[in-house]
């Protein structure tokens, strides 16, 4: 088995390739609607209907999916019991086998699962790719993670005792994953779960479950068998009967803090039948604060800026919300921000020229505007970027500077192209705001000083750091992500230890000495 | 990829007979006391990467220190960084004491301001005009690049666009009053503009996007239109510098879109740059050429050969992204492609005017050489270097009768830190023909076929 490299991601600046992808969206269009079924054991089950829908032009239903029923997904979990008897003791290795065959087969559909990306999530092509790429990423990187640590640990051995420590699968894993990463979230909790012999049972966002039926149908294409994989499209219906499952060992959550809480609450109640403690594994919220400080170079600061906290709407739970600059540099600072910000274009997501698409939902897009709208008089300063006017669920992508420390902009994870700037007098000032916040996720630093790169990367409470860049684009094996405090339960997705969540350590000592000798 | 056809032995004896008697102009240049300090300096900061690594990020943040004890402390801090680096310890300890603050930070400042003042000729047009006068006078023609801060803001760009537009007015005033320099100012094509002026198309928009080239070129348009306007009234070629691979489809288009309006058919002269570090140049001088064919300008278009300032950048960038190097990744190849693309330009005289901007003797002796072996009038190549890096070659290139035209940035500190960085990186950089002559490399090896 070759090194894990990160998939390459498609070189869209190369115009043959963004035809390449033109025609994979207009082949795709021509398909709608998917139609996204119950998937448990091999049966196809019956039940209400549900539409996912483009957030760039809402007409356009791209997924008719089937709202799985608290019945349903109590029997998916009876299902995934037999299930993880018969896919954990398939050897590490073949099962291995079976989830890098799934990546092949995500790679084989490259540009046919970025369009959907774009259609369903209203996600901008190259975040659309890397989406695609992620949840390849997470398939070979986990793969080969659960290879070794199949071979389990060394430990101290002495005369007449073998000592030795195993990993074992823990049982069923709920994996309930967001809209925002549609294919690499949910893929990347399922491998995890997969990889180390778990069954798995996917309860995918609301807004994105033809996506999440792409990772199902691959991975049960490549081996995986249906009773270890199943899907469950729908609302909160079938994620909170997972939860208070008494059979359900592992549950999986990415998504808001509120959720996240709520899933952990509910998992430590030991209900009748229940036989074990759940696992909760939460990566949830942030609020994360990228420090400007005076020796900063505004060239790259402003563009990063502008990146982290407006990509893809500012959707992502890495995404910058809150920028703390120098007093030396604010001026010159939001200068430069607000006049970056207005040339920002917002539009569809199929559109190669968009800087920013619309946000995911109405629901989203009323919330996000009724908040522009109540904090705007409060503001020193604002800057916006024009919106379509079209159907998309667009929000113009804002600056708010010199809000009062309570605005909700200011302390609010606002999952949306809201940016609060605040003007500190030094970088430890910044830091204290930084450490006095509920949320330790992502953050960024600019500056030129390795001396205050150096404190600020000891003191910082935050689970990625990122100095002199963007606080968005993690990558598999490269960044290891996920945060502190409340944005998350803190392992590492992405990284070596990620998948010890999904495993219990067995350790065996056998006594080796007959008739007082060693044998 | 172009056929790399390897030369006949009587352009290998020009290459050799150009190339030795440009390096002994070189040599017999009288060398200033700091230039020799310099190179010992480079020797210095090429053999300690951990010393070259923090006196460069020194460089690249001294705009930002608004005093002599920000600047001395960063300056610390960097050497201390340098923890491989005996000679950067020793520094950081020399700096250290709170009792030579003062005069550090003056001396890192004078040294900076030094050697920015070597690659910049000044703050703006009109302080920069006199060493744009003595260059002439001196038998070098200039090309103007104004620095600044990236172009992220609609006002940025209009007052880039402001600065060019100031710059070439004001050029053009004052080179009516300069002496005549044949050599300078006609070739077989006419009359060369003694006012050149380079300009960046991502200073001109805020809208270039990789992704879609259109929105930079929709943004810069206007603004490059009105340029290219004053440049026709007042007699001034204008130079479209090229960056990344990223904006080089963008700028390509924009430019000859906008040459072929009506109201551009007479002038100004105009023209691009071929990087030959991407593997996909040999293409991009085809359209070039095509372009030019089809269009047949009144006056000539110019093609700068270049071989690339943004080849770290190009490679970083593919690599993180699991993309292909477009850039050769080994020199050889580089040179070996610059010298094919150069033949190449030059057979095309009669359409392009062929610029070669280069540092490597043995690829200007190969241009001159091969333009000599198939008949080019002298003046019909023109060599050029960059201020700062390139001045004894200039002299030397000026003493031959060949045309040279020197790359002179204009702006202040500020801007001027990111430009100086690139060129001392440049300058250092392993595989640099300069840095090789720094070390004192036989010129019979710097001179052979790559």
């Amino acid at each position: 088995m070759n090194e894990f490299a990160n998939e390459p991601l498609l070189e869209l600046r190369r115009p043959e390739l963004r035809c390449a992808a033109l025609d994979a969206l207009q082949a795709l269009d021509a398909r709608l609607p998917l139609r996204v079924p119950v998937l448990i054991g091999d049966g196809l089950q019956d039940g209400v209907s549900f539409d996912s829908v483009d957030p760039s032009a809402p007409s356009r239903v791209v997924a008719v999916a089937q709202a799985t029923t608290a019945e349903q997904a109590v029997e998916a979990v009876a299902c995934a019991e037999r299930g993880h008897r018969e896919w954990s003791a398939v050897p590490a290795q073949q099962r291995a086998r079976v989830l890098q065959r799934a990546a092949g087969l995500l790679r084989d559909q490259r540009l046919e699962l970025t369009a959907l990306a774009v259609r369903e999530a209203g996600k901008p092509w190259p975040e659309a790719d890397a989406d695609v790429c992620e949840a390849i990423d997470f398939l070979e990187y986990y793969s080969r993670g659960a290879l070794l640590l199949d071979e389990g640990r060394g430990l101290l051995q002495l005369p007449g005792e073998r000592n030795t420590m195993r990993y074992v699968a823990r049982g069923v894993t709920a994996v309930i994953a967001p809209w925002n990463f549609p294919l690499a979230i949910g893929a990347g909790m399922v491998a995890a779960a997969l990889a180390t012999g778990n069954a798995a049972i996917l309860k995918p966002a609301e807004q994105a479950p033809a996506c999440a039926k792409a990772v199902v149908d691959a991975l049960h294409a490549a081996g995986v068998p249906h009773d270890a994989l199943a899907l469950l499209p729908g609302g909160d219906e079938p994620g909170k009967a997972l939860v208070a499952d008494p059979r359900v060992h592992t549950i999986a959550f990415t998504g808001s803090c509120a959720a996240g809480l709520a899933i952990l609450q509910r998992a430590a109640t030991v209900v009748p039948g229940q036989r074990h403690i759940k696992k909760v594994i939460a990566e949830m919220g942030g609020k994360n604060c990228v420090i400007v400080d005076a020796d900063a170079d505004l060239d790259d600061a402003v563009p990063a800026v502008l990146r982290s906290a407006f990509g893809f709407a500012g959707q992502k739970c890495s995404a910058a919300s809150r920028v703390l600059v120098h007093d030396a540099v604010a001026e010159a600072f939001l200068d430069r921000l607000t006049g970056a910000v207005a040339s920002l274009r917002v539009g569809p997501a199929d559109d190669f020229a968009t800087d920013v698409p619309p946000v995911i939902d109405a629901a989203s897009r009323d919330r996000l505007l009724a908040l522009i709208e109540r904090e705007l008089p409060a503001a020193a300063r604002v800057a916006r970027a024009a919106c379509p006017h079209a159907d998309g669920y667009y929000v113009p992508p804002t600056v708010l500077a010199g809000l009062p420390a309570t605005s909700a902009a200011v302390t609010d994870e606002l999952f949306g192209p809201v940016l609060s700037v605040e003007a500190v007098p030094s970088v430890r000032h910044a830091c204290e705001i930084v450490e006095a916040g509920p949320f330790a996720l992502t953050g960024a630093l600019f500056t030129r000083s390795p001396r205050t790169v150096d404190e600020v990367a000891s003191r910082t409470p935050v689970g990625n750091f990122y100095v002199n860049r963007d606080t968005t684009g993690a990558m598999v094996g490269r960044q290891p992500f996920g945060g502190g405090r409340l944005s998350g339960t803190g392992p590492k997705a992405g990284g070596p230890d990620y998948l010890l969540q999904f495993v219990e350590a067995r350790a065996m000592t056998e006594n080796t000495v007959r008739h007082g000798l060693v044998l | 990829m172009a056929t790399v056809t390897t030369e006949t032995p009587d352009l290998q004896d020009g290459i050799r007979a150009i190339g030795l008697e440009l390096s002994q102009r070189l040599l017999s240049s009288r060398p200033l006391s700091a230039a020799g300090v310099e190179r010992r300096l480079t020797g210095a900061i090429m053999s300690d990467a951990q010393l070259r690594a923090a006196l460069f990020r020194f460089v690249d943040v001294r705009p930002a220190c608004r005093t002599p004890d920000e600047l001395v402390r960063h300056l610390h801090e960097l050497l201390e960084a340098a923890e491989g680096s005996p000679a950067a310890r020793r520094l950081a300890r020399a700096v250290g004491g709170a009792s030579v603050r003062r005069p550090v930070a003056a001396a890192a400042g004078w040294g900076i301001g030094h050697m920015a003042r070597r690659f910049i000729a000044g703050e703006d047009a009109a302080g920069a005009l006199r060493e744009i006068e003595r260059l002439w006078r001196a038998g070098a023609a200039t090309t103007i690049d104004l620095l600044g801060e990236a172009t992220v803001t609609e006002d940025e760009a209009d007052r880039y666009a402001a600065r060019c537009e100031d710059t070439l007015r004001t050029l053009a005033a004052a080179a009516a009053h300069w002496p005549a320099r044949p050599a300078l100012e006609r070739d077989s094509h006419g009359e060369l503009p003694r006012v050149n002026l380079s300009v960046k198309v991502s200073a001109l928009t805020p809208e270039l996007r990789a992704l879609a080239p259109e929105r930079g070129i929709d943004g810069a348009r206007p603004r490059l239109r009105r340029l290219l306007r004053i440049a026709r009234d007042c007699g001034a070629h204008l130079h479209v510098d090229m960056e990344s691979l990223d904006t080089r489809d963008a700028t390509t288009r924009l430019l000859l879109q906008l040459l072929e309006e009506p109201e551009f058919a007479a002038g100004p002269s105009a023209g691009l740059v071929v990087q030959a570090y991407l593997v996909e140049s040999p293409a991009h001088v085809d359209a070039i050429l095509e372009w030019a064919a089809r269009t047949r300008r009144a006056v000539p278009f110019t093609v700068r050969l270049v071989k690339g300032a943004y080849w770290d950048h190009e490679l970083v960038e593919a690599t993180q992204h699991g993309w292909p190097a477009p850039v050769f990744t080994d020199r050889r190849d580089c040179d070996r492609n610059y010298e094919a693309l150069t033949r190449r330009l030059i057979d095309a005289a009669s359409l392009v005017r062929p610029a070669i901007a280069s540092h490597n003797v043995r690829s200007i002796a190969q241009a001159c050489a091969y333009a000599d072996a198939v008949g080019l009038p002298r003046h019909d190549l023109e060599l050029q270097v960059l201020r700062g890096l390139g001045d004894d070659l200039q002299a030397a290139i000026a003493a031959t009768g060949r045309r040279v035209r020197t790359y002179c940035p204009i702006g202040d500190l500020v801007a001027g830190m990111a430009y100086l960085v690139r060129r001392l990186l440049e300058n250092t950089a392993n595989d640099s023909f300069l840095a090789a002559r720094a070390c004192g490399a036989d010129i019979a090896t710097l001179l052979e076929a790559p």
